[in-house]
């Protein structure tokens, strides 16, 4: 294991990953120099201790937080339109989040529309055009509709006076892509803190970590700050990150986890960054007969994942509650519309399920429940629609 | 036809010989770690649904057929024994013969498509495939199912022998019966005929269209099985993974078809052919490359295989 944050570096690692492993360092580097200023002593001292507890802030139900100033929601929309153009409505964590925002919009009064595709670029052009033709005040790319892909037409349309905006894209600290009117963005770095930091909790700060990212997602970067600066508080964790295409899921990643558990006996956590990406991990960590000391820590909430820790396969998986996302991206557009000042941050709460609260989520777990109900009453609240 | 010469010798192990070198180099570079039996365990427990695709692709291509939507069956398979035995409580006993006449009637429907109409197997089974992956997304609702009986991983991956799991042995048993089956009977004899020349079959009196009809039947029935093992291995059923693993089989079966019995699909030439690829994508892991290299191995490897084996057979026409 190699001390002082985090990545360990031998003869056989390649060009490409001894880059990777000089800027993680940089990045560690840098990080524990911030941390050395921002952390108390007890932190430091005990960074076992500060994850506990930066964990079991997140363990509980989760408070609504306004994300903005109260607004009459239903007059200043009247007349107005949104166009949702979601990544892929194949994709029922997305689909479902803009099911919701038609919901919402139709309670509110006013028009939503969704340009229903199947995760094609192309579609999504089609989308732009629709709504630029057709007088949709604002469209948003919900949940990885990237407009890098579609930047020309991300001009025409506010060209034509609609707003473009992208919804559940990105980390907070990362800004608007492509030129688009506002960016409404997800704590994504916390989360990756939250995955470190529940490893340094339940090894004692004695990680050895196989992180596996897919890189071309935007909130990639995010999650992998966060998890580059909860270890650097850890000076005993070490970590390696594998980047896995996202279409080479199926293919690569149970051969890599594989591979990098026999070449480095000594891990004792899998991070994958997405949970999806599960499905592949459990069954290497299986095959390679370390389900007694390899576990599995995970981020999105994604129901089947959740079930899989009631199962013990498992063993923490961060969640975000779909329908909150939908109030929170829809309150987002509407204040654009409005004209009060745009959103980045949404203040949806992420929540750390493990085997203590999963029995909150249903058996078999769904998408929307674990997270209380706190938000409902409050975006009413905040839309002037209740009392 | 056979030459009992060293060339041929070494046109049929070449591709052992190959794998044999690969296992030096990587045990060299990573004794510690490569050189490990719990390493070489993962490596045979690892791909026992790739070898049992590349079987079952193996038997409509001896017939001189494709069957393109067997990673669909695979994966339509997969999601109905989880939503079957995860949300329907169905006990395994009969979850799983089900599973396996859904594989014998999709067979079925692609040999009598193929037959009937005579339309060429490659477009029926693409055809068929599709649709397939719209039932799978249909039934699924286009979400990962978990929550199977740990039972059926109990005897998939858990379960091990000699410290490997026994899907591996699964994979060996129906190799050694597929050998069987073209090496020693009737039918596999008729197989052999069918591929190498319907018309001359007919006229022997081979029952070419049955044969080739058992032929889908059979691959659909292995691509079901394959799902099975496919949703034992990873405890849960996802509507897409499963597609990813034709074009792998596919690369199995004809670099398998270099060697043992050169140019011919041949079960041990396949079950090598799937172990001298996980081997090379192993060893490449284990010493810490990144992944974009296992996709130059696997297409190399592939490419390479079959030209050292044309220039060691001195560039004869292939009948495949």
């Amino acid at each position: 294991m190699i001390p002082a944050c985090c990545v360990k570096d031998n003869d056989e690692t390649n060009q490409g990953d001894k880059e990777m492993i000089r800027m993680l360092k940089g990045t560690g580097l840098f990080s524990a120099l911030m941390m050395a200023v921002a952390v108390p002593a007890s932190a430091q001292d005990d960074p076992a201790a500060a994850a506990r507890s930066n964990i079991e802030s997140y363990s509980g139900i989760p408070e609504f937080t306004a994300p903005g100033e109260p607004f009459d929601a239903r007059s200043c929309m009247e007349g107005k339109s949104i166009l949702t153009v979601p990544a892929s409505s194949a994709i029922p964590f997305i689909k479902t989040i803009a099911d919701q925002k038609d919901a919402l919009a139709r309670e509110l009064g006013f028009k939503h529309a969704q340009w229903e595709n199947q995760g094609n670029p192309t579609q999504w052009i089609q989308g732009m055009d629709y709504a630029a033709n057709n007088g949709f005040d604002l469209v948003s790319l919900l949940a990885g509709a990237d407009p890098r892909f579609f930047e020309p037409q991300v001009k025409t349309a506010q060209a034509a006076g609609v707003k473009v905006v992208t919804s559940h894209l990105t980390g907070l600290e990362i800004p608007a892509p492509a030129g688009v009117d506002a960016n409404t963005a997800i704590d994504y770095k916390q989360a990756g803190t939250l995955m470190a930091d529940w490893t340094i909790a339940q090894t004692d700060a004695k990680v050895n970590a196989l992180i596996i990212v897919s890189n071309e997602a935007l909130s990639t970067d995010s999650l992998v700050d966060g998890l580059t600066e909860g270890f650097a508080k850890c000076p005993d964790c070490a970590y390696e990150i594998v980047n896995v295409p996202i279409v080479d899921w199926a293919t690569r990643i149970q051969p890599t986890v594989q591979g990098k558990l026999q070449a480095n006996p000594d891990i004792n956590y899998v991070i994958p960054i997405y949970d999806s990406m599960s499905t592949f991990v459990t069954p290497a960590i299986a095959i390679s007969g370390k389900r007694d000391t390899v576990k599995v820590a995970t981020f999105n909430g994604t129901p089947f994942v959740l079930d899989l820790i009631r199962e013990g396969t498992v063993e923490m998986d961060i969640g975000e509650n779909l329908d909150w996302i939908a109030h929170a991206m829809l309150d987002a557009e509407m204040r654009l519309l409005c004209g009060l000042d745009a959103v980045t941050d949404s203040k949806v709460p992420l929540r750390v399920f493990t085997a203590d609260n999963i029995a909150d989520v249903g058996d078999p777990a769904e998408a929307s429940k674990g997270y209380g109900d706190a938000y409902v009453e409050g975006y009413r609240k905040l839309w002037k629609v209740a009392e | 036809m056979q030459k009992s010469d060293l060339a041929y010798q070494l046109e049929r192990f070449g591709l052992v010989i190959v794998w044999v070198a690969f296992i030096a180099l990587f045990g060299a570079l990573r004794p510690d770690t490569f050189l490990t039996w719990s390493n070489f365990s993962t490596i045979f427990g690892s791909e026992a649904v790739l070898v049992i695709v590349t079987l079952g692709l193996m038997i409509p291509l001896t017939a001189g057929d494709f069957d393109l939507s067997i990673a669909q069956t695979l994966t339509l398979v997969s999601m109905a024994t989880a939503i079957l035995d995860a949300r329907m409580d169905l006990p395994l006993a009969l979850v799983l013969p089900l599973g396996l006449a859904i594989g014998a009637f999709i067979g079925l429907i692609n040999g009598a498509i193929t037959l009937y109409f005579r339309v060429h197997s490659l477009i029926v089974t693409l055809g068929v495939g599709t649709f397939l992956h719209g039932i799978t997304l249909w039934i699924g609702n286009s979400q990962t199912i978990s929550g199977v009986s740990p039972v059926l991983m109990e005897w998939v991956i858990i379960q091990r022998v000699m410290g490997i799991p026994v899907a591996f042995y699964y994979a060996i048993a129906l190799a050694f019966l597929i050998w069987y089956m073209l090496s020693y009977t009737a039918f596999g004899q008729h197989l052999l005929f069918t591929g190498r020349g319907r018309e001359v079959g007919r006229l022997t009196g081979v029952a070419v269209g049955k044969v080739r009809l058992t032929a889908f039947v059979l691959s659909g029935v292995l691509g079901a099985f394959a799902g099975i093992l496919y949703t034992g291995t990873t405890g849960s059923a996802n509507p897409s993974s499963g597609t990813f693993l034709l074009l792998p089989a596919f690369a199995a079966a004809f670099l398998g078809a270099t060697c043992i019995r050169p140019g011919r699909f041949n079960p041990w030439g396949s079950v090598i052919a799937v172990y001298f690829l996980v081997t090379g994508i192993n060893g490449l892991s284990v010493l810490g490359f990144r992944t974009f290299v296992q996709d130059l191995f696997y297409g190399g490897a592939l490419v390479l295989a079959v030209m050292v084996s044309q220039l060691v057979s001195g560039r004869k026409e292939r009948g495949l």
